[in-house]
């Protein structure tokens, strides 16, 4: 009975694990960047599709085939959504929204000077050649 | 899209081209280290080598998995300035050259980078100096232990614990073998293969994709990545550059050649293995460009290199770019397992465990130690996605930017200014590395070097200018302690 008890919630399980639909895997919410890696878990091939709005209007595919995975980058600042569905199937299985929100140009800047400090400080220490007395 | 289903280079092929180069590599280190018989020969290769060679050792070294693969994910990730700020990682090398005729002057009989720090700076400073170092090495080596796997998984689909755990195994064997002596005749080698293959791969990806195909499909899908003003781009640019000086400046790696070259070799063997470097991360980086107009996908950053080259070129294409990173991944690997067992055994083994270990004993720990290294990084690649930081190639690397940048002033400073502050220097490391890595995760990994390089900068200058403390340069030579260089 005991047996019984402990296998019932994996006899429950099988039949979902048998016929999962694809789903993201832990999808970036935000990126600074421009890019991110998304990541997804299904048993069968996918299709993967990109677009800038809820109605998916301009949407394209950017993915179809049997990887789990896949990098995106060089995107401007907005907001994207990416649908995912089993090449077979006629809808759209997990959906996942992504904000690109590039560094303001200041900030970016103000890194770089402070890089341009630091480098042209060391060229300095440097070119002098010999120990300070 | 192509994926990475029906992997381009057969496995039998693979496994051929593994077991060729392998047995290369470990027959010249058994032949080239044949006549070690001292620790000063195993570790330092008699102190006297020629410019060819301490030049191509120098541009070998530096071309490593992080070149040829990380340069290619920078270009996907960062764009136009992702491949051209790799490059100036060859000033690290250049501005080298002046510190490696510094360290020969005042340490002729010098072996390693935490015997400077501990002369100079005391033993405090001397800890936290190798904490950073040991940090940064071992982030490095696993690197390149996780490239070799993702490389041959890549192109063959061979199991990526298999793959790494072969190119690990190799390169630990032919180090054993020949020390620093088998290592640098490797090198030039790899160095002439890396050269011509880069040059063909390049060549070759835009006869058959064309410049006009690849920024048609760049400006269509991934704008950003030809915006001169990518924000990210623009803070990655210095922090690269400082990035590869703090891994120059203080890693074993290069102080053992400081060492090791012939007098007055040094300085012109890494101003032009410098030069010799600029253009390879270009040439690496610009194929990963080429992803959107092959219609590539590619599930992981670090994969993005050979996937191109082996899509684009065919079979001739994934042969010449697995030769290419195998010897760039051998280079490295071999050197870093050398210089690090170096920098363990005298100052971690002689210096803390075994302060009378005779020239014998530091012999034989240093091969022990060269095996305990490739276990360690062994069992650390093998959980490749798995631990946060170890998820990609860039990712683990700049992790450790943080440490080695804020090593830069300390090593500056203790060559160059005489009234340089020891606490200082262990504050500068100490401090450099903490807001170094508070930066890598509240911002990026793209700024972890520039914060711990900038804070490295303020704290050791504000503390020798409050409070100097004379050094008599004498010091260095006169308290030096000769290991290993008797027999055996």
């Amino acid at each position: 009975m005991q047996i019984f008890r402990a296998l019932l919630p994996l006899l429950f399980c099988l039949p979902l694990a048998a016929g999962a639909q694809p789903a993201f895997d832990m999808p970036p919410e935000r990126s600074t960047a421009g890019g991110f890696t998304l990541a997804w878990e299904a048993e069968e091939p996918v299709v993967l599709e990109q677009a800038t709005g809820p109605d998916h209007g301009d949407t394209r595919i950017l993915y179809q085939g049997g990887d789990t995975s896949t990098v995106i980058s060089g995107l401007p600042d907005g907001e994207y959504r990416f649908r995912l569905r089993a090449v077979d199937a006629d809808t759209w299985a997990d959906e996942a929204t992504v904000v690109v929100e590039h560094h303001s140009l200041a900030r970016a800047f103000g890194f770089f000077a402070v890089g341009a400090v630091v480098f042209l400080g060391l060229i300095g220490a440097i070119l002098r050649g010999r120990p300070r007395d | 899209m192509t994926s990475l289903g029906a992997p381009i280079l057969p496995t039998s092929i693979a496994w051929g081209l593994l077991a060729a180069f392998s047995i290369l590599w470990v027959a010249l280190g058994w032949w080239l280290g044949r006549h070690n018989r001292t620790a000063e020969d195993h570790m330092l290769a008699g102190r006297n080598v020629g410019l060819a060679l301490a030049t191509a050792t120098a541009m070998a070294t530096w071309v490593t998995a992080n070149t040829t693969m990380t340069a290619p994910q920078l270009a996907l990730q960062l764009g136009v300035w992702g491949m051209l700020g790799y490059s100036l990682g060859a000033l690290g090398l250049i501005l080298f050259a002046p510190l490696a005729r510094r360290i020969r002057e005042l340490m002729p009989e010098g072996f390693t980078s935490g015997d400077f720090i501990r002369l100079r700076y005391g033993k405090f400073t001397w800890r936290v100096f190798l904490v950073v170092s040991l940090i940064y090495a071992f982030g490095w080596l696993v690197s390149m232990a996780m490239a070799g796997g993702v490389l041959i998984n890549a192109l063959a689909g061979i199991d990526y614990r298999v793959g790494m755990t072969v190119i690990l195994t190799v390169c630990v064997i032919y180090t054993l073998l020949g020390g620093l002596r088998a290592v640098i005749g490797t090198d030039f080698i790899q160095t002439i293969i890396i050269i011509a293959g880069a040059a063909f791969i390049a060549w070759l990806t835009i006869d058959k994709v064309g410049f006009e195909a690849i920024h048609f499909n760049l400006l269509d899908e991934r704008p950003e990545l030809l915006n001169l003003l990518f924000p990210a781009a623009i803070m990655f640019l210095f922090n690269n550059l400082l990035f590869g000086v703090g891994e120059i400046f203080h890693s074993n790696v290069w102080w053992s050649r400081a060492f090791a070259f012939g007098r007055n070799v040094g300085f012109r063997a890494y101003l032009l293995g410098g030069l010799l470097w600029l253009p390879i991360p270009i040439v690496a980086g610009f194929i990963a460009l080429a992803t959107p107009a092959l219609g590539i996908n590619v599930p992981a950053a670090d994969m993005v290199g050979p996937l191109v080259a082996a899509e684009v070129l065919g079979l001739t294409g994934a042969i010449v770019v697995f030769i290419v990173v195998f010897a760039a991944l051998a280079s490295s690997l071999d050197s870093l397992l050398a210089a690090t067992s170096d920098l363990v055994t005298r100052d971690i083994y002689r210096g803390h465990i075994r302060p009378r270990a005779s020239a014998q004993n530091q012999f034989h720990a240093t091969k022990v130690i060269v095996v305990l290294l490739g276990l360690l990084t062994w069992l650390a690649a093998s959980y490749r996605g798995e631990i946060p930081i170890v998820g990609s190639l860039a990712e683990l690397l700049y992790f450790t930017g943080a440490f080695v940048a804020s090593a830069i002033w300390p090593i500056v400073a203790g060559l160059y200014w005489r009234r340089a502050n020891p606490a200082g220097a262990a504050l500068s490391m100490i401090l450099g590395s903490t807001l170094g890595l508070i930066s890598y995760f509240a911002i990026g990994f793209y700024v972890a070097a520039l914060v711990g390089a900038a804070v490295s900068l303020v704290v050791m200058a504000g503390s020798t200018w409050l409070w100097p403390r004379p050094f008599d340069w004498g010091r260095l030579a006169r308290d030096e302690a000769p290991a290993g260089g008797s027999r055996a």
